[in-house]
């Protein structure tokens, strides 16, 4: 990023704003780390005790042994990476299918598809849940995963990648000898990968965070998300084993997700982005 | 060399199949559903529109109503404002303003109820940080979660915390647009910093600004996990939003026609609220040709 | 022995046809070249050769073989794109393997002959670098050689100088026509560059309007053009072509008259010509040339002066509006706005007739 349109130095008034901003934006994370990093009985007589040693990792040695907290991770990790793998695959069939063949009622079911991004969660969430209750798929992986692959606007953005795409490319590897599939797979596919990352990262992201499906779709313990499993255990906070722990837990949950951000951040802002100009 | 062939289908079939099964068939039971007066357990029988009926004499859903559009009036302004901010401050190839963009954008990436826990423990009056804070000031610590003039601003300041980072991002794509070479021209017009900003940065935002306004807005309106987890709504309803309406009328009372009527209702605002947002960008691009 | 034959080849796309009964016969090794304007067919053609697109209805042949219903990959040709359509995601050295793998060549032979291609091209060092680390005229050389290791009885060109900058045509140009002498194969070039088609082509199949308007050698189409866009096109700048009315005169060649008067003696044979009817007279510039005003076979007035060196380009308008072009020494003292007489050598002129078609002078009597 470039501009000579500011002088390159910062005004100072500029300067501070963005150094208070940071420092709002970073004191609630140190505060919950330093909490997370106290003993729950002390924390019990003042939290103020969170500003001073000693400091103990107790409370995240109590989540690796006898808590919920694995096994909630280990259901995010599978219902995230299996959304994403499928809407991928599906994406990127659907994406081909649309760019490059042509098939009867093809620009109908390309609009049909791109009116499902006008439809907001919540006009589907409840009658969803019924449905599904009726095929008893409650509390199960593909009942976590389903709902993440009706996703038109991977459809939408894979596409418009493969639109991209000279055409030319399909016609030298037809007069190679290459078969349809062929173009596709070895070709094609190849190509997209940037926008396999930047779909994929986006997928998972928002399959990692979602709240609203996973608390009505999972209710018993053993099959919770990370993110219902927080929820369970902050909303039971006066019974839980303390501030501590319960720290502990928002800061094991970020982790991951922070190290994705970290690897990930030019895709996930490109697809943020992205996904909302679309 | 597109032929026409029906075999070309095979390619979207498996998603076309699942779309209408996970997105397209819920939404025409959900139509469907709020015509009749339904449980969660299957019962129904047919009231036609009576549940949009009472939805607008339930002065519980005028109520979240309310407090839905409190939360967007508080939220939107205040977060577009100090997004653009950020991104004209932060508008340059320095490694800090990196790692500054870095920084706002991250709590984006956490789920409701790791800001929400976060957020808790900042807001709780007895153990919470800006207690402590404000005590060691010499200051009265706040109710931000029980107090009814304090939960809706309690949540609009968690709200801003979480979401600046995509409207930041969306500032600053902007700005890069913003071709170099108008701002060279300006300056040879002798025009001073303020008139550069107020006559090329900020038009040439206009269509970012409109975005930003109608995507927060959007978002605002389905406002649910930080009421839920926070406040609970409460106390009395005073931070109930409407998506956090519709799910206690259907998990909690188990009205589920009645549920999906007020869904509905949301529907139809979101929809309006897109279709402004085309006309608001159309009409913009007429108006600069 | 023929190589390839196109037999009354058609194609529209809906309603709108785009080639109208194309017939064609390729001699064995030979280059032709597909020479038109945007939109005549040429590249359709091209492509329903390549087998990209199928003809509605006629036939291809190639070497004896019916090739028109075989999938592209099996017909034996290979077409360089225009934008060269590499693989940007292999090497130079995959690019060229992908179509002998497909085609179950073993790998010994596949190396050789990437590496027999790639010493022709000059490429050698090039072979384990992307498309994307490569310069335009680097591509396009690994385009030409992707098409030369699968030794196709038929190399098709799209347009293959049109990508490249001035000089780098021109060096290529010359590389094209080498390569040509290398390779014992039939090629077809499309092209809408008439220098290209001229210094590069055995013969030339001029096309406009869906069909072919003239096939043969460079001079043949320049020299005896078949119709009025045949002449117009070819050739630069283009022929001048002046409204006429026809005479017959003594000898059995016509005379014609220019709208001011102005009489032309021809050595075209009366013989088709319709009599005393509306006719038009087409000249090269070569066959005008520049001399002091009053003292040629009519007068203008210089109204773009054009310096190339070792002639000067004089396009000169006539009293009556009518604009010719004329050709001066490279030292012409002639200026923009001044008048000049203008010596037309009829012997040399063309006459079209109402439909178009183009009547030469009689080449024995010249």
């Amino acid at each position: 990023m470039t501009t000579a349109a500011h002088n390159n130095r910062l005004p100072l008034t500029a300067l501070f704003g963005v150094l208070l901003g940071a420092a709002i934006m970073v004191a609630p994370l140190v505060w919950t780390l330093l909490l997370s990093l106290k003993s729950n009985s002390e924390l019990m007589r003042d939290s103020s005790a969170a500003f001073s040693a000693p400091y103990t990792l107790e409370n995240y040695r109590a989540i690796l042994v006898g808590s919920d907290v694995p096994r909630w991770l280990l259901n995010s990790i599978i219902v995230s990476l299996g959304t994403t793998a499928a809407v991928l695959m599906l994406c990127s069939l659907a994406g081909y299918g649309f760019a490059r063949l042509d098939f009867p009622f093809r620009r109908t079911l390309f609009v049909f598809v791109l009116l499902g991004l006008a439809i907001p969660e919540q006009a589907v969430i409840l009658p969803r849940h019924q449905l599904f209750a009726t095929l008893g798929w409650h509390n199960s992986y593909p009942g976590l995963i389903l709902p993440g692959l009706a996703a038109p606007f991977g459809v939408f953005f894979m596409t418009q990648y493969f639109r991209a795409i000279p055409k030319d490319l399909d016609e030298a590897a037809m007069l190679d000898g290459a078969s349809r599939l062929d173009v596709f797979w070895r070709i094609l596919l190849p190509l997209t990968l940037p926008a396999q990352a930047t779909l994929g990262v986006f997928t998972f992201l928002g399959s990692w965070n979602d709240y609203w499906w996973p608390l009505i779709s999972a209710t018993t313990s053993d099959k919770y998300t990370l993110t219902v499993g927080l929820a369970a255990a902050q909303m039971n906070y006066a019974q839980t084993s303390g501030l501590g722990f319960l720290m502990a837990q928002a800061v094991f949950a970020s982790i991951p997700i922070l190290i994705v951000y970290i690897i990930f951040q030019k895709q996930i802002v490109q697809a943020m982005a992205g996904a909302a100009v679309r | 060399m597109m032929e026409r062939r029906v075999s070309g289908m095979v390619f979207v079939l498996p998603f076309i199949g699942l779309y209408c099964f996970l997105l397209i068939l819920p939404f025409v039971m959900g139509l469907w559903i709020s015509f009749h007066r339904a449980d969660l357990f299957g019962s129904r029988h047919w009231v036609g529109l009576d549940n949009y009926v009472r939805l607008f004499a339930d002065p519980v859903f005028y109520q979240a109503m309310g407090t839905t559009f409190t939360l967007a009036v508080l939220i939107v302004p205040a977060l577009t404002l100090i997004t653009l901010l950020l991104a004209l401050a932060l508008n340059r190839a320095s490694r800090s303003a990196a790692i500054f963009r870095g920084l706002f954008f991250s709590s984006s990436v956490l789920s409701v109820t790791i800001v929400t826990l976060i957020w808790r423990f900042v807001l709780t009056p007895d153990s919470g940080l800006i207690a402590k804070l404000l005590t060691a000031m010499g200051i009265e610590p706040l109710p931000f979660l029980s107090d009814p003039n304090l939960t809706v601003p309690a949540l609009a300041i968690t709200t801003i915390w979480w979401g600046l980072g995509l409207p930041m991002m969306l500032f600053l794509a902007g700005l890069q647009q913003i071709p170099q070479d108008m701002y060279e021209a300006a300056s040879l017009d002798g025009a001073n910093r303020w008139t550069t900003f107020f006559r090329i940065t900020l038009p040439s935002l206009r269509r970012t600004t409109i975005l930003v306004i109608m995507l927060q807005t959007a978002a605002q309106l389905q406002i649910f996990g930080q009421a839920q987890l926070l406040t609970q709504g409460g106390p009395s309803g005073s931070s109930r939003p409407i998506v956090l309406y519709i799910y206690e009328v259907a998990f909690g009372r188990w009205e589920l026609g009645y549920a999906i009527a007020a869904a509905e209702v949301l529907l139809l605002l979101i929809l309006a609220l897109m279709l402004a947002q085309y006309w608001l960008s159309t009409r913009g691009e007429e108006v600069q040709r | 022995m023929t190589s390839l034959s196109l037999i009354d080849v058609r194609k529209s796309y809906g309603a709108t046809p785009v080639l109208d009964g194309v017939t064609l016969e390729m001699g064995d090794c030979e280059f032709i070249a597909f020479l038109g304007p945007s939109g005549s067919g040429k590249s359709t053609l091209l492509r329903i050769i390549a087998g990209l697109e199928m003809a509605d209805s006629g036939e291809v042949w190639l070497e004896g073989k019916r090739i028109d219903a075989l999938a592209p990959g099996g017909r034996g040709v290979a077409l360089v794109f225009q934008q060269y359509a590499l693989y940007p995601h292999m090497t130079v050295r995959e690019n060229m393997a992908f179509g002998l793998r497909n085609a179950k060549v073993p790998n010994t032979e596949i190396a050789a002959r990437i590496t027999q291609a790639a010493q022709t091209l000059e490429i050698d060092q090039l072979l384990d670098r992307k498309p994307g680390q490569l310069s335009g005229g680097q591509r396009q050389r690994v385009a030409i050689g992707r098409a030369i290791v699968k030794e196709p009885k038929l190399f098709l060109l799209d347009e293959p100088l049109s990508n490249l900058d001035a000089a780098l045509r021109n060096r290529t140009r010359v590389e094209l026509a080498q390569l040509r002498q290398r390779v014992r194969a039939a090629v077809i070039m499309v092209t809408h560059d008439q220098a290209e088609a001229m210094t590069l082509a055995d013969r030339i199949v001029v096309m406009n309007d869906r069909k072919i308007q003239q096939v043969g050698a460079p001079m043949e189409i320049y020299d005896r053009p078949a119709n009025r866009f045949v002449a117009r096109f070819v050739g630069s700048p283009a022929m001048t072509i002046l409204p006429a009315q026809g005479h017959a005169a003594s000898g059995g060649y016509a005379q014609v008259q220019l709208k001011n008067g102005t009489l032309i003696q021809t050595r075209v044979s009366t013989a088709d010509l319709p009599d005393d009817g509306e006719i038009e007279i087409g000249l090269r510039p070569e066959h005008v040339t520049v001399t002091a005003p009053g003292s040629g076979t009519i007068d203008g007035e210089a109204v773009i002066v054009e310096r190339l060196g070792d002639r000067t380009l004089v396009y000169a308008r006539l009293d009556d509006g009518s604009e010719i072009v004329a050709v001066d020494r490279g030292d012409s003292s002639v200026r923009m706005g001044v008048r000049v007489g203008l010596q037309i050598d009829g012997a040399c002129a063309h006459l079209f007739d109402a439909d178009g078609t183009c009547h030469h002078a009689e080449r024995d009597q010249l």
